[in-house]
């Protein structure tokens, strides 16, 4: 099976703007949802790749992937949005413009002579792809800083590890099936910690908002 | 098999711990012999490998000189941590802060967060090493939310989210470093397959890898301005927690460092890294120095000079020659250190029933074994002769004074600092009367034993090397 690096790009296009959407949502919901998307992107990316190679374990990968991060993660973050009435808590720190100024600008540092090499790692016609990996990282890391829920910080947190495992897979630097199985089983176990320790937040504040805990201050 | 066993054993443990109903003393047998078992098998493993050069099982693990000195300081502290735990959790089930529940869940996650860091430290896989690192960070998430308090839980979610965004650069930084292997290469890959083929990376990626790296795994290690999780996680968990966070997990973070930082170097050569380390070394020892002068929480006091001596061990390895040498002294004597003085201020902690300074008075008074350890270890952290610590210092600086003056002298006045804020706020703690409605009297000698063990231990090191540690440290040396 041939994949071209043109229909690569088109992949992580997908990825980087399930996580632009992220930013603009304003819905908890919308941004699970956006994430369940934005993993079965990657998770199909994986599944391409192996098709390729005709790599049978990396395809189980691709799967045990798909299972974790489109279906359980999501469930999880969905019962908690559904069980707190967390329907519009998706806030920011800075106003729309502001944020879009802010997605413009870590967009752009990838272009800059800082990650110029990251384009040589992969040949001349994956550089943009592997480029806009690193946007996606960046991105997610912006998300991160810049909302004030948890909820929107855990899937950022996640949003950045699947622009690793893009970058990774555009970047050949796969691992061997059990140790990208043993990162995913990382993922799930920190997914339902994630989310107990949500539950408890919630418990403890009444809301989700990390602005609101101000305890450690008054310490 | 032995190696094997220093991984089965703290598994084996919390499976047992988690299959107790109702009997605490069951779970104390459990953690007595699970400590002691494994501080025995990682002595065998250090001794061999102070003979012998690396102790390997299989390709898959392996203990080197620098691992086996982190392999020592986990197990070392990992057993009077757990020893003293018991006694720490009897008091407060006593106290009815916590129940039957909540002590087998510490039990549980303590060896769970002892199987992670022996694994970080044993395996040849970066990537698993990884892992095992993301590893200690979910099984500590929940000791450190112990007591389930508003503030507790805030430190809890600081401390998963900073150290997951850290971790993933850290990893995003392990992938740029694998672009020095040849293409298609997906299988087993260790330090040592990395190292030969360390001249294949692109200088470029090596440089943007280890500032990647030194965020990601620098944020675990408490480096500044990557610190702010450190000083809340460390106060709000139980103190034998607090002791193993801060004598023992940043030095395995900085294990992390110093492993890419080998492959760095024979990239390109070990100027860049050093400056780096250098940077944050510095700012981490400054910022550090300042905060702890207006320091208003005595475990917060002590979380701080964490980030401080990370800072120096950093700038040890950034000063190179004696330096490095003197800064894996200092992670020994900083280790024995802080565990002790976090131990002690468990003691208090029981005692008074608050981590204000403002709130603690007379300790020698009202407990005069443990005001005395704190007061040693005081002395022993800020560097005061004979404590080990003064020298270590001493050597870092000397072999950063020619070459960089400036910062030298910038440290000195930080160390001052720190000196300065250390007695104010321990000289109002420890002497004095305390309050009436403190009662008189330790509250039970295996309190006491442990920290006792550790100061009696670090004050012969002091003194007398032993031969062991001092091969293992001249090995290191040579690396780097």
């Amino acid at each position: 099976m041939q994949i071209t690096p043109q229909f690569l790009f088109f992949i992580e296009v997908l990825i980087f703007m399930s996580v632009i959407f992220m930013h603009i949502s304003r819905k908890n919901s919308s941004v699970v949802i956006l994430y369940a998307f934005q993993s079965v992107f990657v998770a199909g990316m994986l599944v391409l790749l192996s098709l390729k190679d005709s790599n049978w374990q990396l395809l189980a990968v691709a799967l045990a992937m798909f299972a974790i991060k489109v279906i359980v993660a999501p469930r999880f973050f969905l019962n908690l949005v559904k069980k707190y009435q967390l329907k519009f808590s998706a806030s920011s720190y800075l106003n729309m413009p502001m944020t879009l100024v802010g997605l413009i600008i870590f967009t752009g540092i990838t272009h800059t002579r800082f990650f110029e090499p990251v384009a040589k790692i992969v040949s001349a016609a994956s550089g943009n792809t592997l480029l806009l990996s690193v946007a996606v990282i960046l991105i997610s890391l912006f998300l991160i800083v810049n909302k004030r829920g948890a909820l929107s910080q855990m899937i950022g947190i996640l949003s950045l590890e699947n622009g690793i495992v893009s970058f990774a897979s555009v970047a050949g630097l796969e691992q061997t099936p059990i140790l990208q199985l043993g990162i995913i089983f990382d993922i799930l176990i920190w997914v339902v910690i994630a989310t107990v320790f949500a539950s408890m937040i919630y418990s403890q504040f009444g809301t989700l908002d990390v602005t609101k805990m101000k305890h450690l201050k008054e310490d | 098999m032995i190696l094997i066993s220093i991984i089965l054993i703290p598994l084996i443990a919390s499976i047992l711990a988690l299959l107790v109903r109702k009997n605490v003393k069951v779970l104390n047998g459990i953690t007595i012999a699970a400590s002691v078992l494994q501080l025995i098998a990682a002595l065998i493993v250090v001794i061999s490998v102070a003979e012998n050069g690396t102790f390997s099982f299989v390709p898959y693990f392996s203990v080197d000189s620098l691992g086996a000195i982190l392999l020592l300081i986990v197990s070392a502290i990992g057993f009077v941590a757990s020893i003293y735990s018991i006694s720490y959790l009897r008091a407060e089930v006593a106290k009815e802060i916590i129940g039957f529940r909540r002590v087998r869940q510490f039990f549980v996650l303590i060896h769970l967060f002892l199987l992670a860091m022996f694994f970080a430290i044993i395996t040849t896989n970066p990537v698993l090493m990884w892992i095992s690192i993301e590893a200690t960070t979910l099984s500590t998430a929940f000791l450190i939310s112990f007591y389930n308090k508003p503030s507790a839980m805030e430190a809890a979610w600081k401390y998963l989210i900073i150290n997951s965004i850290g971790l993933l650069l850290a990893f995003f930084g392990t992938l740029l470093v694998f672009t020095l292997l040849p293409a298609g290469e997906h299988g087993w890959i260790d330090w040592n397959i990395l190292l030969a083929n360390a001249s294949n990376l692109n200088p470029a990626i090596a440089r943007m890898a280890f500032i990647f790296i030194l965020i990601g795994y620098g944020t675990k290690m408490g480096l500044v301005p990557m610190h702010t999780w450190l000083p809340d996680a460390h106060s709000k968990a139980p103190v034998p927690i607090s002791s193993l966070l801060s004598g023992v997990l940043l030095n395995v973070a900085f294990l992390a460092i110093l492993r890419f930082k080998l492959i760095i170097d024979t990239s390109i050569g070990a100027q860049f890294s050093q400056n780096l380390l250098i940077f944050f070394g510095t700012v981490s020892i400054l910022v550090a120095a300042f905060i702890i002068l207006a320091q208003k929480n005595y475990k917060r006091m002590l979380a701080y000079s964490s980030i401080e001596h990370m800072g120096i061990m950093a700038l040890g390895f950034g000063f190179g020659g004696i330096g490095v040498f003197a800064a894996m002294l200092h992670m020994v004597y900083h280790s024995l250190a802080k565990s002790v003085l976090f131990l002690s201020a468990g003691n208090i902690f029981l005692k008074y029933s608050s981590t204000k300074i403002a709130n603690v008075r007379g300790v020698l008074s009202a407990l005069p074994v443990t005001g005395i350890l704190f007061l040693l270890g005081f002395l022993a952290i800020t560097g005061v002769p004979p404590f080990g610590i003064f020298i270590t210092e001493f050597y870092i600086l000397s072999s950063g004074i020619s070459a960089h003056p400036i910062i030298v002298i910038i440290i000195l006045f930080a160390l001052a600092l720190t000196f300065v804020g250390f007695l104010r706020s321990i000289s109002a703690m420890v002497f004095g009367d305390s309050p009436k409605e403190v009662s008189k009297g330790e509250t039970n000698r295996w309190l006491l034993i442990p920290p006792a063990l550790l100061i009696g231990i670090l004050i012969i090191i002091s003194f007398f090397l032993p031969q062991f540690i001092k091969s293992l440290i001249d090995s290191v040396v040579l690396l780097y």
